[in-house]
């Protein structure tokens, strides 16, 4: 069965083309202002450059913040489950999930046959969140994508203690000013928002093994910063930011004529 | 029959010294959709938002009032009493100390207190409230308490909305309470006659800030949650309980507030967790949603353990702290959805 998942996220659109349990392609594109546009776009690319027809996908099953405006899906399914599911996909017995994509951080707790049975998000506020790593490389001025390599070369971690954005970034602001390198302040911002993470999971329980999913996954600063104060070694696949979609591609293949309620 | 306002940030408010002297009580609830900039002016705007759209309301309608009295509640309700005797216009404003405490002795402050509060009102009223009228007050509240807890009892087998159930409960303590118990008898009869309880909904328990605006209430059944319990002062712990009808009315009205199902603001949190366990095992639910009103500093104090209680015990529990606005945001939809999936 051909399946498609697409995870339409507050910053990005994630698309993931599987055939039964094969991974075919993804991809991964802005959602911008208009999310419809985002979904069609990336659909259309995905499509050329499998060289497949859209009638060729037996079922798509959309997720994320968007998942409402994708009329073509055949199943909405929150974001929990498809990161739950695609985390399984990538380690079977995985037992929990910490997914940060753009606006929220999630903790997800699995049984051992998959099933989500916890979980738990951070409240509406973007701090520890892939917006607040936007926000702080902003006032570095810092590409995003070099935080992780910089958090390395740091010496002494600094304490960002502000629990809102706005005011961590002042905060960050007074530390640059104190002639505070940038390699301590990223470092610091990476550690801040491994805590907050931290204090979440604690609500709901630690299992291993535990998978780390979600566009922040790819910044090693996060992950040493979360492993340091969990004590363990978080797995994180190569497909971490197309997580959602693999696993809303993977929940498509078991739907059928009585669970296609949207 | 002009309104007396309260406010009560739990469930504690004699409404009945009201009705004996002969107002309509009328509980402040704020109003979501209007914005709280005047009360801002008065109260920074990290403190509790309901508690600044109540300000809000008093000082916009004050004067349709033929007074105002708090009852002992949340630190900020209570902390609000001197911004509202300075800003807000009014004849009268009374503080009535109701006990946090559940011993002898604060049943006999408690007497006391409404002894001295009945005194006050009939000095500034200048109404006598008589035993045979707090008699009569008391027989109406129990009518409507009766009531309540028959439709409430509908909601495990019936397909009644959240948001019409929440209607009466805001009713029950705004509306003049004869419309109240013809409203109630009415609906009782109506709500006998509707569909089995809907099969693409989940049963769950609702706890944690009082819900005081109907949108947060259809937002849970979009998400396919249906309360058939509820542990919220807007709500069930209202009308749990009757008031003794055969001794003397003041001191009926103090043994039933030392048996009503207790608020945050009491301790020890024991009790409280008693009575939404006592409730869990009446009702069957698939869930709890533990939902806080942002800055709720009672709820928030009492969730950790009251969550890790009930977790522990085998429920499943949601918890959300949510914004105080009409407008739902997509992240509290989707929780909510999410668990409605892995119920």
């Amino acid at each position: 069965m051909m399946t498609m998942g697409l995870d339409i996220g507050s910053i990005t659109t994630k698309i993931a083309v599987m055939k039964d349990r094969e991974i075919l392609g993804t991809d991964v594109s802005f959602t911008g202002y208009n999310p419809e546009r985002a979904w069609k776009e990336i659909i259309k690319r995905m499509l050329v450059n499998l060289d497949l027809k859209e009638s060729s996908i037996d079922r798509i099953v959309s997720t994320g913040y968007g998942r409402s405006n994708v009329s073509i899906a055949h199943k909405k399914i929150t974001e929990i489950l498809c990161h739950a599911e695609g985390a399984r996909y990538f380690m079977p017995n995985v037992r929990s999930v910490i997914d940060i994509g753009g606006q929220d951080s999630k903790f997800i707790r699995v049984d051992d046959k998959g099933a989500v049975t916890d979980f738990v998000m951070n409240d509406k506020c973007s701090a520890g969140t892939g917006r607040f790593l936007e926000v702080m490389a902003r006032a570095l001025e810092v590409p995003l994508d070099e935080f992780g390599a910089l958090s390395k070369k740091s010496k002494n971690t600094v304490r960002i203690s502000s629990m809102c954005t706005v005011f961590a970034e002042s905060e960050v602001i007074s530390f640059i000013s104190k002639g505070e390198s940038r390699e301590n302040i990223i470092a610091g911002i990476h550690d801040s928002i491994a805590s907050r993470m931290i204090s979440m999971m604690g609500r709901s329980g630690v299992m291993k093994p535990m998978v780390m999913t979600g566009g922040v996954a790819k910044n090693i600063g996060i992950r040493r910063a979360l492993e340091k104060r969990l004590g363990i070694t978080l797995d994180v696949s190569a497909t971490a930011q197309v997580n959602g979609a693999i696993g809303a591609a993977l929940l498509a293949q078991n739907l059928n004529g009585s669970n296609l309620n949207n | 029959m002009k309104r007396f306002a309260y406010y009560d940030t739990g469930h504690e408010f004699p409404e009945e010294i009201i009705m004996a002297a002969g107002f309509t009580p009328y509980k402040i609830l704020g109003d979501v959709h209007e914005p709280t900039d005047p009360a801002d002016s008065y109260v920074f705007n990290y403190i509790c938002p309901f508690s600044r759209s109540a300000l809000t309301e008093g000082l916009a309608h004050s004067d349709e009032w033929a007074g105002i009295a708090f009852a002992q509640g949340c630190d900020t309700t209570n902390n609000q009493y001197d911004i509202w005797r300075k800003h807000v216009k009014t004849d009268f404003l009374y503080w009535l100390n109701t006990p946090s405490a559940n011993n002898p002795t604060a049943k006999k402050f408690h007497l006391h207190e409404l002894k001295r509060f009945i005194t006050h009102m009939e000095k500034k009223y200048n109404v006598s409230i008589t035993a045979e009228k707090l008699k009569e007050a008391i027989q109406t509240s129990n009518n409507i308490k009766s009531l309540m807890r028959q439709i409430a009892a509908l909601r495990t087998t019936k397909d009644i909305p959240n948001q019409e159930y929440f209607e009466l409960t805001r009713k029950c303590v705004q509306d003049p309470k004869n419309n109240v118990i013809k409203d109630l008898e009415a609906t009782l009869k109506e709500w006998k006659k509707l569909p089995g309880f809907p099969s693409d909904k989940v049963p769950v328990l609702v706890t944690g800030s009082d819900i005081t605006y109907s949108e947060w209430m259809d937002v849970l059944d979009h998400a396919g949650l249906r309360l058939v319990r509820d542990d919220m002062s807007l709500g069930e712990r209202y009308f749990a309980e009757t008031i003794g009808e055969k001794s003397d009315p003041i001191e009926a009205l103090v043994e039933y507030n030392s048996n009503i199902p207790q608020s945050p603001n009491r301790w020890p949190f024991h009790i409280r967790l008693d009575y939404l366990f006592k409730c869990l095992k009446e009702t069957q639910v698939k869930g709890v949603i533990y939902q806080t009103l942002k800055f709720c500093e009672p709820h928030l104090l009492d969730l950790p353990y009251m969550v890790a209680q009930i977790k522990g015990a085998g429920y499943k529990v949601i918890t959300i702290e949510r914004e105080y606005t009409p407008v739902i945001d997509q992240q509290v939809v989707s929780r909510l959805e999410t668990f409605r999936e892995i119920l």
